[in-house]
């Protein structure tokens, strides 16, 4: 840790690309800092409605049923604020914020450019809770990606374990969670076992908590997400574990550690460097497999995209879809690459 | 020699299991769709030109249908074919335009993308709005629906608007006219309400059953169909009787002369009580 910060002080030693690179990333920063300060402000965008459109606003201040949605959405560079009235009588008024001025966004390229900036921003989950959007599917992959690495080593010990209970029952679980998809572990965990153990998933949060659903909701995911993932992952720790020398077993053995050190010290740190790309596979499998989670009312990026599609009946939404998808897998891709690297000091 | 046996059995095991799919196929037989207003005379002669017409397939009414939405569709109890309101309406209206009708059985999301692409036409509770008229045509309306709240029996919340939703957790069925409206409600800012959005509607109803969730806010005729099969797990809390929304079938905005027969077929369902007919036996009497 300590020669890797010294290595970052010392510019002058830097590679060649590794320079350019970071003057590249620093002039985007900046440029964002900079077009961030530059574009209007909250106040200015909701003053751009019409004169009809802020007359219907000022009306729903004292009625008990309101009529204007307005919607405002910041996005570092750019904003974009949105009046829109259901009913019948449908009216809609867009405008997109930068660089210090709000253009019309109702047609041609303004429009375009209003509709990414509000997608991305719903997508993001931008303005909710981490139980949204982008947020969710992160969160849910990360959290059960753990949750999975240490259920599946604890596991593939216990598979390969000369106890025959324990590698049975260690068996039965792989084969059980392997063995039935993921959408019905989902549904199984929501909404059976409470009905059959007569508990809600929501109970576990305050009643006051009125985001306490999706909570519960993200709790049962979780754990079915991670208990799957247990199952996969203990495959691949296996795999790799038994992908060691046997030699290494008997120096071990020779050298007089008992099991438990040879694991710890011996088999696993060499094997972890077998574990990492097929785990990064896993995880990113998972990445996609989070849109399961619509199942149960959740809403990830998928899920998002899926519902603007069919209430604005608009299809270039899976656009900025695809590309959160592939920022999120480019740079958790890069994450293992660096993990793998790590590791491979002992090939 | 041990390969061979094993390639051998191997084989065996395919057949046998190749033989127990076939048995699978052959227990279908007449299904028995449980409809008593479905006509299942013989094709009558169509009084009705269709000349102008254009269909997928000629003498075939391909109809749209997210089935799961009881009972304006469902699958009957031997789970392939389907029944429900919608289903006798449109086989009705094909029947007497003299065609055959195909139900495609499709997902909710992007259903009408399809029309023109998978389908002729949608029928699957769509209620006609304005937003959707300006993409596709509706033929005149077939039956009346309110939005209502359902709560969970021995609740004794008192709901005399969608108002007193605030504060609540509210589920709906995704991208329908209860979703939107709720969230309109939401997005406006009139109640701070937390929507609970479900691919299907069963599900909306379990979370009341699981207590995740206060209220269900769904179609009356939905609300009507569930709440005569379990009179004592759910209440009736509220009906908005001053909005009234009307379902029609879907057609693609070109196809007018489709639009013409269909809706000729209606007034005249209309006409001979076949609609009232049908809307009793799915949904009661009282109306």
């Amino acid at each position: 840790m300590k020669n890797f910060l010294k290595g970052l002080v010392d510019i002058k030693h830097w590679k060649k690309k590794t320079k350019i690179t970071w003057v590249i990333v620093l002039i985007v920063i900046a440029a964002c800092i900079v077009l961030s300060f530059l574009k209007p402000s909250e106040a200015d965008m909701k003053a751009m409605a019409s004169p009809e459109m802020q007359e219907m606003i000022k009306a729903d201040e004292s009625s008990s049923r309101k009529r204007v949605t307005v919607t405002y959405n910041s996005l570092i560079i750019v904003n974009y604020c949105s009046f829109s009235t259901s009913g019948a009588k449908e009216i809609t008024e867009r405008y997109v914020g930068f660089v210090g001025k709000a253009f019309q966004a109702d047609e041609g390229f303004g429009k375009f450019a209003g509709q990414m900036v509000n997608y991305t921003y719903r997508m993001l989950g931008c303005g909710e809770n981490i139980l949204h959007g982008a947020k969710l599917t992160l969160f849910l992959t990360t959290a059960s990606t753990l949750i999975g690495v240490i259920l599946g080593t604890l596991l593939a010990l216990g598979k390969i374990s000369k106890n025959k209970i324990l590698s049975k029952a260690c068996s039965a679980y792989i084969f059980f969670f392997r063995g039935t998809p993921l959408m019905i572990q989902l549904f199984v965990i929501y909404y059976t076992l409470p009905a059959v153990f007569g508990f809600a998933w929501r109970d576990l949060f305050s009643a006051a908590d009125t985001q306490a659903v999706y909570k519960g909701a993200f709790i049962a995911a979780l754990i079915a997400y991670g208990l799957n993932s247990g199952a996969y992952c203990a495959e691949i720790v296996r795999a790799a574990i038994q992908s060691i020398e046997k030699g290494q077993h008997e120096a071990a053995k020779a050298l007089g550690l008992s099991y438990s050190k040879t694991m710890r010290l011996i088999i696993i740190p060499q094997s972890v460097r077998r574990m990492v790309p097929p785990i990064c596979n896993e995880f990113i499998m998972m990445l996609k497999d989070a849109s399961l989670v619509f199942a149960i009312s959740l809403m990830d990026i998928t899920t998002i995209s899926k519902n603007i599609m069919t209430s604005e009946i608009s299809y270039i939404v899976f656009l900025p879809a695809l590309v959160i998808y592939l920022i999120i897998t480019a740079f958790f891709t890069w994450i293992f690459n660096a993990i793998e690297k790590k590791f491979s000091l002992y090939e | 020699m041990k390969k061979m046996t094993r390639v051998i059995s191997a084989i065996g095991a395919m057949v046998m299991s190749a033989a127990l799919l076939a048995g699978c196929g052959n227990s279908k037989g007449a299904a028995d769709a449980g409809s008593s207003a479905a006509a299942d005379s013989a094709a009558v002669e169509s009084t009705y030109d269709l000349t102008g017409v254009t269909l997928m397939s000629d003498g075939v009414l391909s109809v749209g249908c997210e089935v799961g939405y009881p009972p304006f569709e469902d699958f009957a109890d031997d789970g392939t074919t389907p029944i429900g309101y919608d289903i006798d309406i449109i086989t009705e209206v094909a029947r007497r335009l003299g065609l055959e009708v195909n139900i495609i059985n499709t997902a909710w999301d992007g259903i009408f993308a399809g029309i023109d692409n998978n389908y002729d036409v949608v029928c699957s509770a769509c209620t006609i709005t304005a937003e959707r008229q300006e993409s596709m045509a509706f033929s005149t309306p077939y039956i009346s629906n309110y939005q209502a709240v359902i709560l969970k029996a021995g609740d004794t919340k008192e709901i005399t608007s969608f108002n007193d939703l605030d504060g609540m957790t509210v589920a709906v069925q995704k991208e329908t006219t209860s979703d939107e409206l709720i969230s309109d409600y939401k997005s406006t800012g009139t109640i701070d309400v937390e929507i609970v959005a479900n691919e299907k509607i069963l599900s909306c109803f379990t979370q009341l059953d699981n207590g995740e969730i206060d209220a269900v806010c769904v179609d009356s005729t939905v609300a009507d169909g569930y709440l005569a099969k379990n009179p004592d797990k759910y209440v009736y809390a509220y009906k908005d009787e001053t909005e009234a929304e009307q379902f029609g079938v879907a057609i693609g905005l070109q196809n007018t002369a489709l639009k013409e027969a269909i809706d000729w077929a209606l007034a005249e369902m209309e006409a001979d009580g076949f609609i009232q007919e049908t809307y009793d036996y799915w949904f009661g009497q009282a109306e």
